[in-house]
């Protein structure tokens, strides 16, 4: 009952567009990039096979690219994850720092580490989505 | 070998998860050790109450499953050395987990740790069978309410029916001062109802929500008074006999009258 | 008077409010602790009849045996009609 799993199979089509809030212990998987139009809320988890973004909030656990493509990226309004793992890597915040950026923020891996940047406009990034 | 020690109550809200991370706290900074395990699958709370939600990459379920190594599930403390977690599965329900294979992961974790804690889930379904399956001893807490001592009492029924003999009693976020007044039942009135013996007496204190917003347990704040009991509940576990402490601030004028008189 | 010296001194009076809960709990309990499951009254019912029939032919069809509360305490009471007593030699 606690499990909530939305996998979509659209075998022709490459994203899914999920319109709620993700809440704790709901699970969102697809092969595809996943893009959130609302929150990401703590001890929720996104496993994409591409690319998240997320329009809102990210406060719980990303993981893009799970199949080991070191090319996905995570995107979102607010990137404060619990924990973000692209491909095989795991990141999380350092311990007690405060984590709250006030623009939206992209996480990709950067000569071996997960880096995060401002995301200053989404044309600067394309390329990164289209792949 | 270790010990496997269970802390249940059969109702919600009363102090399970927050005694369960003092304690492991508390006997680690005694020098043992200690693995924590959330059983509590779907609603999992150790690894806030702890600040080590945001390690969990493995749970419960992968190692049952045997998705993975327990080693590799296990998280380790910030502060304490000996301490480690097993967290709860956030995203699968109870039936995830059988009761044999409880037993099985109680067994092993046995072998490696001095105590073993199982954090309970509220109820007596699926999930507190689960959480006993593999204990050796428990730890029952209740506060000083109607509904969560008749919750205790039926827990030690079950527990006494599953062969887990002479649970000992916690008594959480008691207020000397409305026990005082005569508006909250005392320790005697309690353990004169349950029969059962007493391990500790946590008073109520700020402190402790403070702590969980940290992600720090209070037992290690040497100003707190619920550390304190704490500290000692963590004691008394490990065999030493440590006196209750006085939950009273200051004796009162209308007390030392009182004792005068003959009261 | 009293009530206000009660007060003053700290002194539980009957209806501090744990008295009451002490009291309630006691009662909660006491049932709580001897409910029976219909199945194991069912059974307590058959070993009671085959028990009985040894000395009094009974009627089994209106027997009737059930835990009874009263204000402090948890009765069974058990109602058997009687048809006649055996005869002994």
């Amino acid at each position: 009952m606690s499990e909530k799993k939305v996998s979509v199979k659209v075998p022709d089509s490459k994203a899914i567009l999920v319109q709620r809030t993700i809440r704790s212990g709901q699970s969102i998987q697809y092969p595809g990039h996943i893009v959130v139009l609302g929150d990401v809320n703590p001890g929720a988890e996104i496993v994409a096979g591409g690319n998240i973004l997320v329009l809102g909030c990210l406060r719980g656990i990303a993981h893009a690219g799970a199949v080991g493509n070191e090319k996905a990226v995570v995107a979102a309004f607010r990137l404060e994850p619990t924990q973000l793992r692209i491909a095989n890597h795991i990141t999380r915040a350092p311990d007690g720092e405060k984590w709250a950026p006030r623009q939206p923020e992209v996480a990709r891996i950067k000569n071996g580490v997960v880096v995060i940047e401002k995301l200053q406009s989404l044309e600067e990034h394309y390329l990164a989505f289209c792949q | 070998m270790g010990e496997v020690l269970v802390i249940t109550s059969g109702k919600g809200g009363v102090g399970k998860t927050t005694t369960t991370a003092n304690i492991g706290t508390g006997l680690a900074a005694l020098g043992y050790k200690v693995v924590m395990v959330d059983t509590d699958i779907g609603l999992r709370n150790l690894d806030v109450v702890m600040g080590l939600e945001n390690r969990i990459v493995y749970d419960i379920v992968d190692v049952i499953s045997g998705n993975c190594n327990h080693k590799k599930a296990l998280i380790k403390d910030k502060r304490q050395e000996e301490l480690y977690l097993l967290p709860a599965s956030q995203t699968r329900d109870k039936s995830a987990v059988t009761q044999e294979q409880m037993k099985e992961l109680c067994q092993t974790l046995k072998n490696e740790f001095d105590y073993v804690l199982i954090d309970c889930p509220a109820g007596i379904e699926g999930g507190f069978k689960n959480a006993i399956a593999g204990a050796d001893k428990a730890i029952v807490v209740t506060t000083p309410e109607v509904s969560a001592v008749r919750d205790a009492d039926r827990i030690i029924g079950l527990l006494e029916a599953n062969e887990i003999k002479n649970p000992k009693l916690i008594i959480n976020r008691i207020r000397p001062d409305m026990v005082k007044r005569g508006d909250m039942m005392d320790i005697e009135d309690m353990i004169e109802i349950l029969a059962i013996d007493l391990l500790g007496v946590v008073p109520e204190d700020e402190m402790i929500v403070v702590s969980t917003n940290k992600g720090e347990p209070a037992v290690m704040d040497k100003t707190s008074k619920a550390g304190q009991a704490y500290r000692n509940i963590s004691l008394r576990i490990t065999g030493e006999a440590v006196p209750l402490m006085h939950l009273e601030s200051h004796t009162g004028i209308m007390s030392k009258l009182r004792k005068l008189i003959g009261f | 008077m009293l009530q206000i010296l009660q007060k003053i001194f700290g002194v539980n009076s009957p209806t501090a409010s744990k008295v009451v809960a002490k009291e309630r709990l006691r009662l909660v309990l006491l049932h709580d602790r001897t409910s029976i499951p219909p199945h194991v009254l069912n059974s307590l019912k058959g070993d009671l009849i085959t028990c009985i029939s040894k000395y009094l032919d009974i009627d089994e069809r209106n027997l009737d045996v059930s835990l009874t509360n009263t204000d402090d305490s948890v009765a069974l009471v058990a109602n058997i009609p009687i048809l006649k007593v055996k005869q002994y030699l």
